[in-house]
């Protein structure tokens, strides 16, 4: 049952009189859109924006601005996600019911590109220096998320990383196909633009000591990652044309050639693993990769997957390497393969696979790329609390008082959740060093809609933009050229149109036009969420307004008890 | 404003061109209709029909945000739903035949209400019955009835003759290069030769259109209220019967109500100047009214306080601009689909066949509505004058005296069952009735029934020749 039933319900049993009072009262809510992510800023509001410039009066390129930089308060990287993120956001949008939800992660690389075309700076939000000195050890998604965060709030602040070039994961993992180097480059490229130093080839423990930087710098931030893969744990699995799949990537994103031999094994069912079989394939050789578990508990995007299998990888499920073989020389031969089955759900939740005696067959192999699992790596930092694997900070991202954590280091995920973690550990900090109340600086959580609150009667279904694609032989022939071609600015002013703004006006004017006392007053100069003040004296509790509002911004009031 | 920015000399040649503007409407032609309802519906049907039958293509949008097929205020237009016997057969002889799952349920007689005694008014020939319906799907909480929206009907009818409906709210109206441009909810717009008004009094679209040409001034209103409760069928049928139920009582203000039965609903219709919850729950609990009222019935699940047209203030129409149904002229109080119905095919036959100037609209379109406005005049009297007659014990027992007279009596002239019959049907024209009043039968048997609710002690309750149901 909907909020508004709901809600007249309780009018009905709880006034004493014969005709219930359907008053409203305007309630912004959570958009589902939020809920899946919070990562790409106010989707609702920046898709508000562009979809209803004509009633705030804003030029399209002064909205597309206005949406850009809303994404940025959060995230200063929406060319980039824009491309790599398995887009949570739109798994349960609300559109979905009608048609299908909205290409959220589209729209977002095309404002991302956009905000590259036109140069667009990333929004300061004070314009005094603060004292303090802030070090970032990691230039990946979560220390430059944190060092820009803190950069725009007015602390100088300087990141150092082992590699030659920032970005990490997002450089030396993601293969060129799906980012190119340079989109990278000119998202880094606005940070550093607004006063964030680069430390390049500085390894921490090496090239510096953890001591050394917490005596530089009032606070510290760990993004360090986890750049180490995890070796093939099988007989023959340390030797020669034995790869782990963040080594194996990184070199590719280097630019470097591998020389691999015709026929590639990859192990792993991750973003990794998919990776690095891909970028095999485009390099000419026949790609297998071998999963424990079934499709279903495979944790790569599912339509990397898809892709992978289009261009020619194939996919062998149920199966585990158990040997390396070799001939005398260490020169590989094959691999000695198992077949699995599935058992009991371990801690992950995912079903415990369970190998098959007697099942063992042998696949012929020059390479095996293990993308399995990978580990920070805390030489040098082997003081900072840590549980043999991973760094363990507290729900602020804090280890100690003046050191910070976040991303990778502390459990892997997407890009999107690292870049929400040094912006969370971010807002903290700048709360602690500024005396604010730290609870204040965490998103504002508004009362989730429910779907049968959007009403979908009046709605005309349309068909999602999608982005232009390469076909699957055409994307191994264009080697490390990207497969996805962003959207059009026209398909993206379609696409915004097909927003329901769940939970928030977008002055449609019904409860205006439909109030017949006059009860919605227009605001002057209305925004996405504010067209309408309102004012009972003369209603008359007939609740059309809230039931004609299609977006679930209105609702019956609750009569206080 | 274009026309601040123009030279002397193109105002001039405006001046010179508008002598010569072409008000037909050609091949092409875009016809925007504000509003789905019946007054919408029906305009467009006889747009559409005509231009059909002279081989003419038109684009016909109709502008309705909202779905019929939602129940409860969101997908209603409020109103009592009762087509008139006149009307039912009037749409049969256009092709347009009411399926039996739009009509709620074939209305046989009225029963009138009074503290004096009710009397029951069967249809003055036996045929003619009148329809109760819903406009939309039905209250809230509605969604398990067996009825089908009306207006959701004739969209349907008017859908199948090529008429486009838009699911987008008009927001405001402008004047553009000669031609209505209309600001559409989503910040868009588009520019019309024709622009047809069927928003009715209820959305204040109407009282944006000052930029149109033309002196129009949304009509005068009155508040009503209306309100739905639920019960069972067969309580329904067992209390209400196939009848209307319409109460005269003296109650402080109170001026006019009706009970309606549909289905498993039963709707409760108040008009009158000075309505408030107050004054409905007096109505509610008055003895007269509970022992008419369905005892299992739930508290109300849906209520409103519609604005009711009390007429025209200013001409309805303009170039390229018209107002059909109650945007424009209606009946007074009864029979608003019937004035939509008038005004829609009036406003159509002036369009295709003569032109959309200000000029056409007058000659062909407003006799019709001025036929209107002249039988309003009459009925104002008779509203007037029934308010009177209501409000004294006296005259309401001569009424109830003389109708019982007549329906008791085989072979009677109905002087009084039709003159009732007709006011709360909206079934005749006001001048109809009135002219029935002045019959020396009328008067004479009228004379008659005060003389005997004069006389103590002849008290009788009322029972109607014979139940109908």
């Amino acid at each position: 049952m909907s909020r508004k039933s709901k809600r007249a319900d309780k009018a009905a049993e709880t006034l004493d009189r014969i005709t219930p009072a359907f008053r409203p009262v305007q309630v912004e809510k959570t958009a589902p859109c939020q809920v899946g992510c919070a990562n790409c800023g106010d989707i609702r509001g920046w898709i508000g924006l562009v979809a209803q410039r004509h009633k705030t009066g804003s030029s399209r390129d002064q909205a597309m601005a206005q949406a850009w930089q809303l994404i940025a308060e959060v995230n200063p990287f929406p060319a980039t996600l824009g491309r790599i993120c398995p887009h949570p956001c739109e798994s349960d949008c609300n559109r979905a019911e009608l048609d299908e939800p909205l290409a959220i992660n589209a729209m977002e690389r095309f404002l991302g590109d956009f905000g590259i075309r036109v140069e667009l700076p990333l929004p300061r939000l004070r314009s005094e220096e603060s004292e303090e000195w802030i070090g970032v050890v990691g230039a990946g998604p979560s220390g430059l998320s944190f060092a820009y965060q803190m950069a725009r709030r007015g602390y100088r602040v300087t990141v150092y990383d082992a590699r030659e070039k920032a970005g990490g994961m997002l450089r030396y993992g993601v293969p060129d196909y799906r980012l190119p180097q340079q989109v990278l480059d000119a998202e880094i490229q606005k940070i550093v633009d607004l006063g964030v130093e680069l430390r390049l080839n500085t390894r921490v423990g090496t090239d510096i000591s953890l001591e050394e930087l917490r005596s530089r710098h009032a606070s510290l931030y760990l993004g360090i990652g986890a750049q180490m893969g995890r070796g093939l744990p099988v007989p023959g699995g340390d030797g020669p044309s034995v790869w782990t799949g963040s080594d194996y990537l990184a070199r590719i994103n280097q630019g470097e050639a591998v020389e691999t031999g015709a026929r590639v094994i990859v192990v792993g069912g991750g973003n990794s693993a998919i990776d690095a079989a891909r970028c095999a394939r485009r390099g000419g050789a026949d790609v297998t990769i071998l999963y424990r578990r079934s499709r279903d508990e495979m944790p790569a995007i599912a339509h990397e997957i898809e892709d992978a299998i289009e261009e020619g990888v194939e996919l062998i499920l149920l199966a585990a390497p158990v040997s390396v073989e070799r001939e005398g020389d260490g020169r590989m031969t094959g691999v000695q393969v198992q077949r699995m089955r599935l058992g009991q759900p371990d801690s992950s939740g995912r079903r415990r696979p369970e190998p098959l005696a007697g099942s063992e067959f042998r696949l012929p192999a020059d390479t095996v790329i293990a993308a399995i699992s990978q580990v920070p790596v805390l030489d040098g930092l082997e003081s900072l609390d840590h549980d043999g694997d991973w760094l363990v900070a507290d729900s602020h991202g804090a280890i100690d008082k003046d050191t910070l954590v976040g991303g990778d280091a502390v459990s892997p995920g997407i890009a999107g959740e690292a870049i929400i973690q040094g912006r969370h550990a971010a807002e903290s900090l700048h709360a602690r060093l500024r005396g604010l109340d730290p609870d204040k600086a965490s998103d504002p959580v508004s009362p989730p809609i429910e779907p049968e609150d959007i009403l979908l009667a009046s709605k005309k279904g349309c068909e999602a933009v999608h982005e232009s694609r390469l076909q699957g032989e055409q994307r191994v022939a264009a080697g490390m050229g990207e497969v996805a071609k962003t959207i059009t600015e026209q398909q993206f002013l379609a696409e915004v149109e097909r927003c329901f703004s769940c939970g928030s006006c977008y002055g449609c004017e019904q409860c205006y036009m439909y109030c017949t006392s006059g009860c919605f007053t227009k605001i002057e100069e209305p925004t996405p969420g504010m067209y309408f003040s309102l004012n009972l004296d003369q209603c008359k509790e007939c609740g059309k307004c809230v039931e004609v509002c299609p977006c679930g911004f209105l609702e019956i009031s609750q009569p206080s008890a | 404003m274009h026309s601040t920015q123009k030279s002397v000399a193109d105002s001039f040649s405006d001046f010179v061109e508008s002598e010569e503007k072409d008000f037909t409407l050609r091949d092409g032609s875009r016809i925007a209709v504000v509003g789905g309802g019946p007054a919408g519906s029906f305009f467009s049907y006889f747009l559409l029909k005509m231009a059909q039958a002279i081989d003419l293509e038109l684009e016909v949008d109709i502008f309705e945000p909202r779905s019929f097929g939602y129940c409860g205020p969101a997908g209603c237009n409020h109103c009592g739903g009762i087509v008139s016997e006149s009307l039912v057969q009037t749409l049969a002889a256009e092709g347009i035949v009411l399926p039996r799952s739009v009509v709620q349920r074939g209305v046989e007689s009225y029963v009138v209400h009074m503290d004096v005694g009710d009397v029951t008014i069967e249809s003055p020939v036996h045929e003619r019955r009148i329809a109760a319906l819903y406009r939309g799907n039905g209250p809230r909480e509605g969604g398990d009835s067996e009825l089908e929206s009306f207006d959701g009907y004739l969209q349907n009818l008017v859908t199948g003759l090529g008429a486009r409906v838009v699911p987008e709210l008009i927001t405001g109206v402008e004047h553009r290069d000669d031609r209505p441009y209309l600001k559409y909810g989503d910040g868009k717009g588009g520019q019309y030769d024709l622009v047809a008004m069927a928003a009715g009094v209820n959305s204040n679209i109407i009282n944006m259109l000052n930029e149109l040409p033309g002196d129009y001034l949304p009509p005068k209103t009155t508040r009503g209220y209306i309100c739905e409760f639920r019960s069972t069928k067969e309580e329904i049928l067992r209390i209400l019967g196939r009848a209307v139920h319409v109460f005269l009582l003296d109650i402080p203000r109170f001026e006019f109500a009706a009970i309606i039965p549909k289905g498993q609903f039963v709707t409760v219709v108040m008009v009158g100047e000075d309505l408030d919850q107050e004054l409905v729950h007096a109505f509610l609990n008055d003895p007269v009214v509970r022992r008419t009222f369905p005892t299992n019935a739930t508290p109300c699940v849906c209520s409103c306080s519609p604005l009711i047209n009390l007429g025209a203030r200013k001409r309805p129409y303009g170039d390229r601009v018209v107002m059909v149904g109650d945007s424009g002229i209606t009946r007074l109080y009864k029979d608003g689909i019937g004035a939509a119905f008038r005004t829609g095919k009036a406003a159509a036959t002036s369009a295709i066949f003569h032109g959309v100037s200000a000029g056409d609209f007058e000659k062909h379109f407003w006799p019709t509505c001025r036929n209107i406005v002249n039988d309003n005049r009459v009925g104002k009297v008779m509203f007037a004058t029934n308010a009177i007659m209501k409000n004294s014990r006296l005259t309401r027992k001569a009424m109830l005296r003389m109708a019982q007279k007549e329906q008791e009596k085989e072979n009677a002239r109905p002087h009084m069952s039709t003159l009732l019959w007709n006011m709360f049907t909206g079934s005749a024209p006001y001048v109809e009735m009135f002219r029935g009043t002045l019959r020396p039968g009328f008067i004479y048997n009228l004379l008659l029934s005060v003389g005997a609710a004069l006389v103590p002690g002849r008290k009788k309750t009322a029972q109607p020749r014979k139940k109908a149901a």
